[in-house]
């Protein structure tokens, strides 16, 4: 198994870099500007975030003379900026962009098609990173960084009342009712209103959508059955009154999860870290399992990742696509992305890298990465996302304010939120099926 | 003194005398330049832009499109309803936070200006302090002081049996008016302090021999003498409270219940960074605009009618 993705990939590798320099050479012969065949090295420009990434660069400008990558940190997902440089006509050749707001850029015009470049990497990228860049047939960039969830939880309060942790949601609401009436200054989980990642990635997990792709129409699912599923749990942990709802990265948060308020946070792989650095006084309470599932279902879930895109200003688009593609996939640069850039790989090579499979003092010696390698593997590739990500979470996090404060139900918000991302879509002049 | 006052009579005598009369305009330029590009035409731009809208067909893929659509985008904005609540809810909390901050800043100002206070200049110095403090600093610093489980604020009342949710749906809107006089009565009061500085002591002293106790100068002298500056300083006060956007948008960080529209700064800023959606932010900017100027001229038309009737009075 092992051994033929491996095969495949190099082969995809070669493949890849044969269609980069046919993209060269067709650009260099019809463009008078093109400098590859002057001897001049083609320049990249590419602006990201993840940690690290100057060395890799530096590794790539030594081993590529003909493509030169000149590389400019961003402190974030830099949104609007990297729009409006775009749509200046001043934006680099690639970019580093959240998966969620892609759809956003196919729409405007502000990535190109880089199907012919990078379609053959597919075999080394998880389903579900692969459909992230992928819009009706065509490949809009190259995955770089999942968000697999898994579920964190203080193994002394647990063991103080004698609970085992669920495997099952149904056993999770009721392990919540038993560690609530054992204590009633102990709650399950935090339920904020506002932290979108922590909700679809259940939505994901029941294999739902907040949009899909129906022919030529959009379909928006903010309330559809899986996302009606996971609202009438939250309804009864919150009627219970058996789950805090303070919002996650505030004071407050981590003071709740220091003072063990909070027994378990179901989160992605980017979070233990964060937990770690945040509860240090806890260190050696925690436990990772995998995050509780759905009746009759092995699926996980996650809450998105990353790409990175080539930008329409790109006037070597193959050469760009070349890059990203050895970053992202190549078995140079896993080991480099998984300690120092901090990412949880999408590719299949990064998922087999022994640098994942280290020893964690915090989670009590725990191989943590076990539980989200297998996450990550049972992610079904149901989730799309579709245009204007931002008018859809904002929705839903506003309408699930008023939730929390007892004003709506779950599934009254989700019918608001439902309403306002398709108005907003056929504001647009989308085509939107219901 | 008298060479003092003489020099710019006879320098402006000069000017005119030179017979160059593109000079003063040459003077006004670098205002009347930076107003243009950094007033006007942001503005021109706005209600340009409110005009249009992007618009895409099928599922989008093929591009967008610039439409003219007329007041559609005005149309919308107005028949959004939190649009709509955002405009009550920061005129229910100008109701409120201005006149308090306005009291306080005055009091503070009258009690700075009578001879009541020892050690003045260090109590307006600390008075004055929150002012140099940054709007979004001073809103991290008291969403601390609101979250219970590291406000010695919250706790301290709990120790004493008062049981206070600052960011509550009904209170948080009160927290962040809390915010703002924390940050601006020390500017109002100096304002107002100043043009107290400026009565003539005469006054004083013969509304004294009338018999006026301190009370009294300062509630039938100082106060309406100063009727200017305080219905100025409300004026800004007003607009500030229509623009408000950076300590809800700080807070919102800490509590969900300030939603993404709490304001209709906010409203605009979630329509055009979240919605993606500049268009419509545009016809929304306007909309604040004028009801930013419509509030203007009401309050500057009660301002000239009282210092009219404050000067007729005296």
């Amino acid at each position: 198994m092992r051994l033929t993705t491996r095969t495949a990939r190099v082969a995809a590798m070669a493949l890849a870099g044969a269609f980069a320099v046919t993209g060269l050479a067709a650009c260099s012969t019809s463009d008078d500007g093109g400098s590859a065949a002057d001897g001049e090295p083609v320049e990249i420009d590419f602006w990201g975030w993840v940690p690290g990434l100057e060395d890799l660069v530096a590794q790539w400008n030594d081993e590529n003379p003909d493509i030169q990558v000149s590389f400019h940190r961003m402190t974030g997902d830099d949104g609007q900026k990297v729009e409006a440089a775009v749509d200046a006509g001043a934006g680099p050749d690639l970019v580093q962009l959240s998966t969620h707001n892609l759809p956003d850029y196919v729409i405007a015009g502000r990535v190109q098609d880089i199907t012919e470049y990078v379609a053959d990497d597919e075999s080394n990228y998880t389903a579900s990173s692969w459909a992230s860049v992928s819009f009706d047939g065509q490949v809009y960039g190259v995955p770089q960084g999942i968000g697999p969830a898994a579920t964190m939880y203080r193994t002394d309060i647990l063991d103080e009342y004698g609970i085992e942790m669920p495997t099952t949601w149904d056993e999770y609401v009721d392990a919540a009712r038993e560690l609530h009436e054992a204590n009633p200054d102990v709650y399950i989980a935090n339920m904020s209103p506002s932290e979108i990642g922590q909700w679809s990635q259940e939505i994901q997990q029941a294999e739902s959508s907040w949009y899909g792709i129906d022919g030529d129409s959009w379909t928006v699912g903010v309330n559809d059955a899986g996302s009606q599923l996971v609202a009438e749990r939250w309804q009864t942990l919150l009627d219970e009154g058996l789950v805090t709802t303070e919002q996650v990265w505030t004071p407050e948060y981590w003071a709740l999860v220091n003072n063990g308020t909070i027994a378990t946070v179901t989160y992605a792989a980017w979070f233990p870290s964060l937990l770690a650095e945040n509860a240090a006084d806890t260190s050696g309470l925690w436990a990772i399992a995998p995050m509780p599932k759905n009746a009759g279902s092995d699926n996980s879930g996650d809450s998105g990742g990353a790409a990175v895109v080539v930008l329409a200003g790109a006037e070597n688009p193959g050469a760009a696509a070349e890059f990203a593609s050895w970053l992202n996939g190549s078995d140079d640069t896993q080991e480099a992305l998984i300690t120092v850039g901090g990412l949880f790989p999408s590719t299949i090579n990064g998922l087999a890298s022994d640098a994942l499979l280290t020893e964690s003092e915090f989670y009590g010696g725990q191989v943590i990465n076990e539980v989200f390698i297998e996450s990550a593997e049972q992610t079904p590739a149901t989730w799309v996302d579709g245009p204007n990500y931002g008018t859809a979470q904002t929705a839903i996090t506003d309408e699930f304010a008023k939730v929390v404060n007892g004003d709506l139900t779950f599934l009254e918000a989700l019918d608001n939120a439902q309403a306002i991302t398709v108005a907003d879509l056929e504001d647009r002049g989308l085509n939107v099926s219901e | 003194m008298t060479a003092v006052t003489a020099r710019p009579t006879a320098s402006r005598r000069r000017f005119t005398g030179a017979g160059k009369p593109w000079v003063p305009y040459l003077f006004v330029a670098p205002f009347v330049l930076l107003f243009l590009v950094f007033l006007v035409s942001p503005i021109i731009v706005a209600v340009w832009n409110s005009l249009f809208s992007q618009q895409s067909s099928g599922l989008g893929f093929g591009g967008t499109t610039t439409a003219f659509v007329g007041l559609d985008n005005f149309a919308r904005a107005l028949s959004d309803q939190d649009f709509l609540v955002s405009f009550g809810r920061v005129a229910l909390y100008g109701l409120v936070q201005v006149p308090v901050m306005m009291f306080i800043a005055a009091t503070l100002a009258l009690l700075f200006d009578s001879a009541l206070v020892r050690g003045r200049r260090f109590f307006q110095f600390a008075a004055f302090l929150p002012y140099a403090v940054p709007g979004v600093i001073a809103a991290l610093l008291w969403g601390f002081l609101y979250q219970p489980s590291v406000s010695p604020l919250i706790q301290a009342l709990s120790s004493i049996g008062v049981d206070a949710n600052l960011l509550a749906p009904g209170t948080v809107l009160w927290s962040i008016a809390n915010v703002s006089i924390w940050s601006y009565t020390g500017i109002n009061m100096i304002i107002m302090f100043a043009a107290l500085q400026a009565i003539p002591r005469e006054i004083y002293e013969a509304a004294r021999i009338d018999g006026a106790s301190d009370l009294r100068i300062a509630v039938g002298i100082k106060l309406p003498m100063i009727a200017p500056a305080v219905l100025l300083t409300t004026l800004s006060s007003i607009i500030g409270t229509l623009q408000l956007f950076n300590e809800p948008q700080v807070l919102k960080n800490v509590t969900a219940n300030i939603s993404s529209d709490y304001t209709p700064n906010m409203a605009i800023y979630a329509a055009s960074t979240l919605g993606k959606d500049p268009n419509l932010a545009s016809a929304m900017a306007v909309i604040l605009g004028v009801a930013t100027l419509i509030v203007s001229v009401v309050v500057l038309r009660l301002n000239n009618r009282t210092t009219k009737r404050a000067s007729d009075g005296l």
